[in-house]
């Protein structure tokens, strides 16, 4: 296979291409040029695919392939490097996600097409949407930190361009500006661990932090205390926290549903919070090293069951949706955590399926109805055969129902995390992970369910109450809302279509079984899986001895006699599990245990959901605990805290501390007190006054200046050009005394 | 007859005129035209010695921040200048004596 | 020989209209003199080997600071100070009475006695080397040298550059007269 810049680059171009025509000339194309973008998501869908049959069924020679395409600076010096290329890093987890990014962006901007029909910002819908793609494909295919963080910062403008696309909404401006300043305090932190690294190893290449770590560069290195990979690990991850709305920084992404919908469904599931996983996973050698896994794992489960707690009492369906979305980020980062890494990325795949196709079911049913809230909805299994088969198949698949995507990667993440905490030897403290895991998972079976229900099943409750349109309604149309008279749906190109392909990719065996071709009989053995075959956490110590130019002198790697992983079968390598001390068998018991309990709880999370809202023999455990039914639809009340605390009491409080030392201490001491002294001095100088002062210094002087006055009159003459001379004379006298 | 002398003299004589026309002419203009002239005497000097003794381009680096100076200098000077004429009607040197007094 | 035409063109295209700018009643033809002096060095530039700091004086000096002075004088008239009144040397007034002419020659003299001295000092202590006449191409050195050794002069220059700017077009605007 040849590879070479042309055959890769029209992944990342072809968007921006759209970008640019959209953004220049977006008003005078037919349609404002939304087929320009979709054309262009399609076109780097088809390279992505030709980079992804080349690497997962085999004819690639290579694991991976680096190519330098050109150095951006260089700023070394002697023997300290401090450079850095850009270039084009593939390997078999890239080119999987590069086809999942294209083709579920494909897909959504095909949806688009439909939803953002004759509405008034159609046209810089379309502007943003290519460039948020081809800035999330080129921070996959990028291969250093630099530039996955110049793509990084692009994403974080295209989302903040999205959610506020409707400028007029108040409330749409504020969500833009949250989730901007939110992931702001985390970029701070990537940036600094960015340029930590690039500080100590004078790159920040991916192979050669690879090789630095394998070759033991980090140690022996501290910053503030702590060892410097603990730090830059912990700087990475907490940029990574920021982008993928982790714990304490998730406050943005509920309020990122404000933009449209399709918009929501291409933050939500394809690219912007995958990025934070994205770099945990590239970054996870380090973050072994640093040691910071278990924070990793804690941090994930604290979001994972926190919101998925929150999502059971929303009644938006964007908003179950948003926080379900954080909740399934929350078990990427317990995979992370936990050392299950293909089953991390395995989520992160399956749930940018169901989730992109979640979101535009729900944008199916908003658009179609005009209305988000789901007391208003019910019933709309009639109307809508189409869009709730799709979101019955993923919310089957978010739940964990086994066969479906959502099981096979949860299952193992739960799996391993169950190992992780109770079986590893870790912390007993730890056991936490694998229990709110498993607590989170029942909840998401329970609160999704609940949506269905709420949303397609019973009976219609708009006809009820005067459909209350201007609490409710968040995604404006400009169309009034026709609540009677909805009709049947029919199969629409634009509409359903991508609902029913994105819905056919939940199905469980894509993921679980084995498409490379070998053995295709076994499709839930253990062995073949082609997901734990291809991704595997990267084995720093293949890249020792391979520097980057190396790679970068060849078109491909496919002469470089790499060590070739695809078919390798490592004894290590079948679990797909990373963590601290593997033993397979504790492991393949884990695994049995947690998918049988995973099963249960999903059963009866669904179980409950139905009795309560299908059946009602059990009523709605709201109103039973109102506290805390607040405190969830609060959620935690995190908001108000950052206003009030962090803004209000901190930032304020630092404010009005200044003012305090300004008026309490600078002002009574420092001033009053100067006053008070100065009060003694002066009656002391006024005798001094009357009696040196004046008779001799005054008068003495007086005459003194008269005398001197004479002379300087002459001097000010007020010409600019004689004090020159002046100068000139003082300079040449000066010079001359030097000289001789 | 090209050495380091002969620079150093083209030089010496480019500062004597800048600084008499400095010196000497009324006019703000013709005032500013004196500093570049003393300007380019400096910097010539630089190039100058950077070639003939030091045999480096650290003289090339100051001469071309002088020209960035010179440049700066200039847009300030004229600027003032201008304003001067709308106050004053006129860019004779004498007439800027608010300062006195 | 080439360079030491240009050598001799130069220094005599230079010094000729260093003492035009000097010499010359109408400041419009001082500053087309200047336009020539500044030529000159350019050629003396070049003819030391330096060909970047020669194409910078040429576009930054003639291309913009000539050009800004002949706006200058043609924004403020350049009429009502040539006056018929003559001085000691049969020049204008406007080019200074004999004290002027008298402080400068001092100054002049002073200084020139003090160069003089200083060049005689530098040349005779001084490794003057014997250089050939090849000129490598300065500007990649020179642009490296930019951004490594003097980059904090380089970056304080722009901050320089940017404030006179921003000033110059805060001093020249137009104000409302009180």
């Amino acid at each position: 296979m040849e590879y070479t810049v042309g055959s890769i680059a029209p992944i990342f171009l072809a968007p921006v291409i759209a970008f640019v025509i959209n953004a220049i000339f977006g008003r005078k194309l037919p349609r404002q040029g939304d087929w320009l973008a979709t054309l262009s998501i399609f076109i780097s869908f088809i390279f992505s695919a030709r980079i992804f049959g080349d690497f997962v069924f085999g004819k690639f020679a290579s694991d991976f392939f680096v190519h330098k395409v050109f150095t951006w600076f260089d700023l070394s010096y002697g023997t300290q490097i401090w450079k850095v290329d850009m270039g084009i890093y593939i390997d078999n987890m890239a080119s999987i996600m590069l086809l999942m990014v294209s083709g579920v962006a494909f897909l959504i901007h095909l949806f688009s097409t439909w939803y953002m029909d004759h509405d008034e910002k159609h046209g810089r819908f379309f502007v943003f949407l290519p460039l948020f793609t081809s800035a999330m494909l080129g921070l996959v295919l990028s291969d250093n930190l630099f530039s996955m963080f110049i793509f990084w910062e692009i994403m974080g403008f295209c989302s903040y361009s999205l959610i506020g696309i409707y400028v007029k909404k108040e409330k749409a401006g504020d969500a833009s500006l949250k989730a901007f300043m939110t992931t702001r305090v985390g970029d701070v932190f990537l940036l600094l661990g960015i340029v930590a690294i690039w500080m100590l190893l004078g790159s920040v290449a991916y192979v050669d932090i690879y090789a630095a770590i394998a070759e033991g560069k980090f140690a022996g290195h501290s910053v503030l205390g702590i060892s410097f990979a603990t730090f830059a690990a912990l700087c990475i991850f907490l940029g990574g926290m920021g982008k993928s709305a982790q714990f304490p920084l998730h406050v943005w992404l509920p309020d990122a549903m404000m933009g449209p919908t399709p918009g929501s469904a291409l933050i939500h599931a394809a690219t912007m919070v995958t990025a934070g996983v994205w770099v945990s996973l590239r970054m996870y050698p380090l973050m072994v090293l640093g040691d910071i896994t278990w924070f990793i794992a804690v941090i994930g489960a604290i979001t994972a069951f926190g919101a998925a707690t929150i999502a059971t009492v929303q009644t938006d369906i964007k908003a179950v949706l948003a926080y379900s979305t954080l909740s399934q980020l929350g078990y990427m980062m317990i995979g992370v955590g936990v050392g299950s890494y293909n089953a991390a990325f395995m989520h992160v795949i399956t749930h940018a399926m169901f989730k992109a196709c979640l979101f535009l079911a729900a944008g199916s049913v908003i658009h179609t109805i005009h209305e988000q809230q789901m007391p208003k909805m019910g019933g709309l299994r009639k109307y809508l055969p189409y869009t709730h088969f799709a979101m019955m198949c993923c919310t089957l698949a978010i739940a964990g129902i086994p066969f479906f995507s959502g099981f096979v990667s949860k299952d193992r993440i739960l799996g391993d995390a169950l190992y992780y905490g109770f079986m590893a030897g870790q912390n007993p403290l730890l056991a936490i992970v694998p229990i709110l895991g498993f607590a989170g998972a029942g909840l998401t079976a329970f609160y999704m369910f609940r949506m269905m229900f709420l949303t397609f099943y019973g009976e219609n409750r708009m006809h009820h109450d005067d459909h209350g349109h201007g609490h409710g309604h968040q995604d404006s149309h400009g169309h009034e809302s026709h609540g009677h008279d909805i009709h049947h749906e029919h199969l629409d190109a634009r509409q359903n279509v991508p609902l029913l392909i994105l819905s056919v990719f939940t199905l469980g065996f894509w993921f679980a079984g084995n498409l490379t071709g070998q053995n295709f009989g076994k499709v839930f053995g253990e062995k073949n899986e082609w997901f734990k075959i291809l991704v595997e956490a990267p084995k720093v110590e293949k890249f020792i001895n391979s520097p980057r130019e190396e790679f970068g002198k060849t078109d491909t790697a496919a002469d470089k006699n790499l060590p070739k992983a695809v078919y390798d079968y490592h004894s290590d390598s079948q679990t797909g599990y990373a963590g601290p001390n593997p033993d397979t068998h504790k492991i393949h018991s884990a695994h049995t245990i947690g998918a049988i309990a995973s099963i249960i709880i999903a059963f009866s999370g669904v179980f409950l959901a139905f009795l309560m809202y299908i059946k009602g023999s059990i009523k709605p455990w709201a109103p039973k605990f109102p506290e805390l039914t607040k405190v969830l639809q609060n959620k935690y009340g995190f908001d108000e805290l950052y206003i009030d605390v962090i803004i209000k009491k901190g930032l304020l409080g630092f404010n009005r501390f200044l003012s305090w030392f300004d008026m309490g201490v600078y002002d009574r001491f420092a001033v009053d007190g100067w006053a008070a002294v100065n009060r003694v001095i002066f009656k002391a100088s006024k005798w001094f006054d009357n009696v040196v002062v004046d008779a001799i210094g005054v008068d003495g002087t007086g005459v003194a200046v008269n005398l001197f006055n004479l002379v300087l009159r002459i001097v000010q003459s007020g010409k600019i050009q004689f004090y020159f001379i002046m100068l000139i004379m003082v300079l040449a006298s000066y010079i001359w005394t030097l000289n001789i | 007859m090209m050495s380091l002398a002969s620079y150093l003299i083209i030089s010496l004589i480019l500062f004597i005129v800048g600084l008499v026309v400095m010196i000497a002419r009324k006019n703000i203009v013709a005032i500013l035209l004196g500093i570049e002239l003393i300007l380019n005497a400096a910097a010539l000097n630089f190039v100058a010695y950077s070639r003939y003794v030091t045999n480096n381009l650290d003289g090339h680096i100051f001469s071309l921040f002088i020209i960035v100076v010179a440049a700066a200098e200039a847009a300030v000077g004229l600027a003032i200048v201008i304003r001067f004429f709308q106050i004053k009607e006129t860019i004779h040197i004498d007439e800027a004596t608010q300062l006195r007094n | 020989m080439f360079l030491q035409l240009l050598f001799l063109s130069s220094a005599v295209l230079t010094v000729g209209c260093a003492i035009g700018v000097l010499a010359t009643k109408n400041i419009m033809h001082s500053c087309i003199f200047l336009l020539g002096t500044l030529i000159g060095v350019a050629g003396l530039y070049a003819t030391l080997g330096a060909d970047f700091v020669a194409v910078t004086q040429i576009m930054v000096y003639m291309g913009g600071v000539v050009i800004l002075m002949l706006f200058a004088v043609m924004l403020t008239g350049g009429k009502d100070f040539i006056s018929k009144a003559q001085n000691l040397l049969g020049l204008p007034a406007s080019m200074g009475n004999k004290w002027t002419y008298a402080i400068g020659l001092l100054v002049g003299l002073v200084f020139l006695g003090t160069n003089v001295n200083l060049m005689l000092n530098i040349t005779k202590t001084a490794n003057v080397k014997e250089i050939s006449n090849d000129f490598p191409s300065t500007v990649s050195q020179l642009g490296h040298l930019l951004v490594k050794d003097h980059v904090l002069a380089f970056e304080i220059s722009s901050v320089l550059l940017l404030g006179a700017l921003v000033g110059a077009a805060i001093i020249a605007r137009p104000r409302k007269q009180q």
